[in-house]
């Protein structure tokens, strides 16, 4: 049995593992995006505020 | 038109305008995703030929489009910073190509996947899937050689004359399955007034397009106002958003 057959029970029947497969790695990437985002904003910020801290003491 | 572009180009400006549209693509780009995938994969019908697996199509071919048009963005504002000197253009160029990078990446993901219960195979050498590979080996060029200065004016240069070379992969990946004999299908939008596909299947394929547009805007923007922080920092008016000081 494969695993596309083992999944068939999942919306979209012997087609699931494809569909689920593509929009599961797509939402992945896309979080990752934001994640990355997010990390770059915080660090960003973070860095900036230790180099004034440094510079007015 | 000038004038507005001359504005733009001081990175406070530039910064300041990046953070109020920030939202106005960001809504915009939730609420069309929404409807786009419920429309995609709950109300569209299923393909007479490919029955369901038509549904991998709301992404792959947004992410194919996107992975192209972010390229063009890419080297036209790689360009404008070679040309006139703009720092912002240089900005857009360098966070534009690791959001293309991923659209780019998307697309071959999804084609292959989607390729395996259609043609029976993961991965052709097929003339659209190559040059689209390319595609992808050009954005990572562009991120590491831009990441191999120390100096951002000679990195933004190096990278942006690759970028425009690179502009000629674009025309390839679009005519390729007119201009060989490819597995991959041709295009369905020949004559728009006349498309391939019902309208229940198209309009979500749209909307999903629309909404990537949306997305590469708000992941661009929030990017952009990074970079601005990082080059400017030794500007008062960077050290007055950071620290929250008066000017």
């Amino acid at each position: 049995m494969t695993l596309a057959e083992t999944l068939s029970f999942l919306p979209y029947g012997k087609y699931a593992l494809y569909i689920w497969l593509s929009y599961g790695i797509t939402f992945i990437l896309i979080l990752g995006l934001f994640m990355r985002a997010s990390i770059n904003y915080k660090k960003i910020r973070s860095q900036l505020k230790k180099k004034y801290a440094r510079e007015n003491d | 038109m000038w004038k507005w572009i001359q504005k733009l180009a001081s990175p406070k400006v530039f910064y300041e305008t990046t953070n109020k549209l920030i939202p106005w693509f960001f809504w915009p780009f939730i609420v069309l995703i929404i409807i786009g995938l419920y429309w995609g994969l709950v109300l569209a019908p299923a393909d007479y030929q490919q029955g369901e697996s038509f549904r991998i199509i709301y992404i792959h071919v947004p992410s194919a489009w996107m992975s192209m048009l972010v390229y063009f963005i890419m080297a036209v504002a790689g360009g404008i910073g070679l040309i006139w000197q703009i720092k912002m253009a240089e900005v857009v160029a360098k966070v534009s190509a690791p959001i293309g990078a991923t659209f780019t990446l998307i697309a071959l993901v999804t084609g292959a996947v989607w390729g395996k219960p259609m043609w029976g195979t993961w991965w052709v050498w097929d003339a659209r899937l190559t040059s689209e590979l390319i595609l992808l080996f050009l954005y990572l060029a562009y991120i590491s050689l831009n990441n191999a200065f120390d100096n951002p004016k000679t990195a933004a240069k190096a990278s942006s004359i690759l970028a425009i070379v690179g502009l000629v992969n674009l025309p390839i990946i679009h005519y390729s399955v007119k201009w060989w004999n490819t597995l991959h299908q041709g295009s369905m939008f020949n004559d728009m007034s006349n498309p391939s596909m019902h309208p229940d299947m198209l309009w979500p394929l749209f909307i999903m397009v629309f909404a990537f547009q949306f997305l590469y805007g708000v992941l661009a923007l929030v990017n952009a106002r990074d970079e601005v922080l990082v080059r400017e920092q030794n500007s008062r008016w960077v050290r007055a958003v950071v620290t929250g000081e008066k000017l």
